[in-house]
């Protein structure tokens, strides 16, 4: 139970519109700390549904999750903000920064509204992790002078700004070519394997998901196979 | 300095659009500087009519009213205990004015809200010079006392009030009459009196007030002399004048004196009715520019923040799957609210201070009025942030609330 990074029970969700019809099927779930697993199926499968439910931030559905020992089913909006701020780091199909800020800036905000580190700490920390990722250079940039390969690390480095339980990635490479698509990919193998991070990623990239620990199979808001 | 998140991100996205920002703020300057000048006038204007009103009416004037006839009196008058039924009860002559007027100004004198008490006799006159007559009435006073009152000093055109003291059959009289009649000063009246017999008198001065229905009628002279024009005796009085040090509680001074003296007791407001009433109708034409003013810049705010909103759908989106919580969306954008409205209102003071220092400066010679009267009143400026402020909270909230219930799934998912 302690090494799991997040864990799902019969997680049943319903559409209502424009008739109810059920998209997840009591779907249970494990993921072990330091897992890079991907979850792969066609379109309309429920794959970004279920993402999206593991996620906290959709809180309609039945069953149960519990994210690094945390229960989130059943807390307030506002707990379940609080459980993102520290737990979850989200990577998104589009980059998603803000383009009033400047890209460090960007890789601040989470952290800022952590509190945990002060504002000095917080500005170091993040140009750290946009080092990581080789984007310092661009770090007093506007967000949207940078590419997209570019734009997509400053939102990885984003997400990991307040070393975040569980990384979650919604196609995080679906956006890119294929030379960014594996500078992403090789970013988040090396966060799995040399910093133990456990990352969760819905895809469509055949590649993508064989280079990953694990592949989750969905089908019909059904797992098919759980990949081990 | 440290900043909160939510208070960086606000300003950031203020700053990202200063022209937006800056027109909000117009609005809200707008509203508050006019509602500095409009108040500061409206004060002003208010002052100087109550002012004026005291250059002729007393803060309270006691007097002897005539009282319908009742059972009491009859019973007093027959002295026996009999059961009397009045119909058609008529008013009473009060011919004897005030019982014992010199020992009532030494009890009004130990209240010591009071600070100056004047006896008066009053009376229904006609001027006669020539051929012409007019109406008018007199008022027997003690004029030393009427001009620490009432300020006589400065309404006089020709002669020296203090000579009614000295001058035997001496009367200081309106320009209307002295226009009327074609006097001057040094010239003789004629002035009778509906109970006393005609006496000649000699004109020692010309006053003029503003109010041009005083100037054709009033007329001063000494009290004794007004005793005698009306062929009463020393102790006749009609009137007593009474002037507290704070005007503003006259009303309650009035019906305190109404219960010692037993006369009737009339404050400086119910002699002045027209006078609250043009007070109430100018707050209510005031109040309504400076809301609808406040209502426009309040709806500007509220659409830059909606637009911003809808704009910015994604990004509340991405801050909420950051971690950011309903609460802290909804203090985002209220403090951007906030701020256009504390911008606005303090330049908005400033500008309104300007306005009313300008506008006091604007020439209008019209009666003894030179330039427009503007009060500089502190508690209109906090009011006016303070309306200002709540008018932005107030536009801001709705939009505040929109985004902090922004769904990230549906917008971040398409």
């Amino acid at each position: 139970m302690a090494d799991l990074a997040l864990q799902a029970k019969n997680i049943t969700k319903y559409f209502h519109d424009p008739v109810t019809m059920p998209v997840l099927k009591s779907i249970s779930l494990d993921v072990a700390k330091g897992e890079f697993v991907s979850i792969v199926g066609k379109s309309g499968c429920g794959k970004s549904t279920l993402l999206y439910v593991l996620s906290t931030m959709d809180t309609d559905y039945e069953g149960e999750i519990d994210i690094n020992g945390t229960m989130a089913t059943g807390k307030t909006l506002n707990e379940l903000a609080r459980i993102r701020n520290t737990s979850i780091g989200f990577v998104f199909q589009f980059h998603y920064l803000l383009p009033d800020f400047s890209c460090l800036k960007n890789v601040m905000i989470p952290a800022l509204r952590l509190g945990k580190y002060s504002y000095k700490e917080v500005e170091a920390r993040a140009y750290d992790k946009l080092k990581m990722f080789g984007v310092e250079e661009q770090a007093l940039k506007s967000a949207n002078k940078l590419s997209g390969g570019q734009q997509q690390r400053v939102a990885i480095a984003r997400a990991l700004i307040n070393d975040p339980a569980i990384i979650m990635g919604d196609e995080p490479t679906g956006n890119l070519d294929s030379k960014n698509t594996g500078i992403v990919f090789d970013l988040f193998q090396k966060l799995s394997k040399e910093f133990g991070q456990t990352i969760i990623t819905v895809t469509h990239d055949e590649d993508f998901a064989q280079r990953s620990d694990r592949i989750i199979e969905m089908a019909d808001g059904e797992i098919k196979s759980h990949g081990r | 300095m440290k900043i909160n998140v939510n208070t960086e991100i606000a300003l950031t996205y203020l700053l990202a659009r200063k022209k937006q920002t800056i027109i909000a703020s117009l609005g809200v300057m707008f509203g508050i500087s006019m509602f500095i000048f409009m108040q500061s006038l409206m004060k002003g204007t208010n002052d100087y009519f109550e002012k004026m009103s005291f250059n002729t009416t007393p803060h309270i004037r006691l007097y002897s009213e005539n009282k319908v006839a009742d059972n009491h009196m009859m019973t007093s008058y027959i002295k026996d205990s009999s059961i009397k039924i009045l119909t058609n009860p008529k008013q009473l002559i009060q011919t004897q004015g005030i019982i014992n007027p010199y020992g009532l100004i030494k009890e009004i004198l130990k209240n010591p809200q009071v600070y100056a008490v004047t006896p008066q006799v009053t009376a229904d006159v006609i001027y006669t010079s020539g051929s012409v007559q007019i109406n008018g009435n007199v008022a027997g006073v003690n004029i030393i006392e009427e001009d620490r009152m009432f300020d006589i000093q400065s309404e006089m055109i020709t002669g020296d009030f203090r000579d009614l003291n000295r001058v035997n059959n001496s009367i200081l009289i309106g320009k209307g009459i002295a226009d009327k009649l074609s006097l001057h000063t040094g010239d003789n009246i004629t002035v009778t009196s509906g109970t006393g017999s005609p006496m000649i008198m000699r004109i020692i001065g010309v006053y003029a007030t503003t109010i041009k229905q005083i100037d054709e009628t009033k007329s001063y002279v000494n009290i004794t002399q007004a005793q005698n024009l009306l062929g009463k005796d020393r102790s006749y009085v009609t009137d007593i004048k009474v002037n507290v040090k704070d005007y503003n509680g006259a009303p309650a001074i009035a019906r305190e004196l109404e219960t010692l003296t037993g006369y009737k007791a009339e404050d400086w407001i119910q002699a002045n009715e027209q006078l609250k009433a043009a007070f109430k109708i100018r707050a209510v034409i005031l109040n309504s520019v400076i809301g609808v003013i406040l209502l426009v810049a309040g709806f500007g705010i509220y659409n830059i923040l909606n637009m911003t909103i809808y704009e910015k759908i994604k990004e509340i989106a991405i801050l909420k799957a950051e971690g950011f919580s309903g609460t802290a969306v909804t203090s985002i954008f209220l403090q951007q609210a906030i701020y256009i409205g504390l911008l606005g209102g303090v330049v908005g003071i400033i500008v309104g201070y300007f306005i009313t220092l300008m506008v006091s400066k604007i020439y209008i010679g019209a009666g003894n009025l030179k330039y427009l009267p503007m009060s500089f009143y502190g508690p209109h400026y906090v009011e006016a942030i303070c309306f200002g402020l709540l008018t932005t909270i107030a536009a801001g909230f709705f939009p505040a609330r929109k985004a902090s219930r922004v769904d990230p799934v549906t917008i971040i998912r398409g």
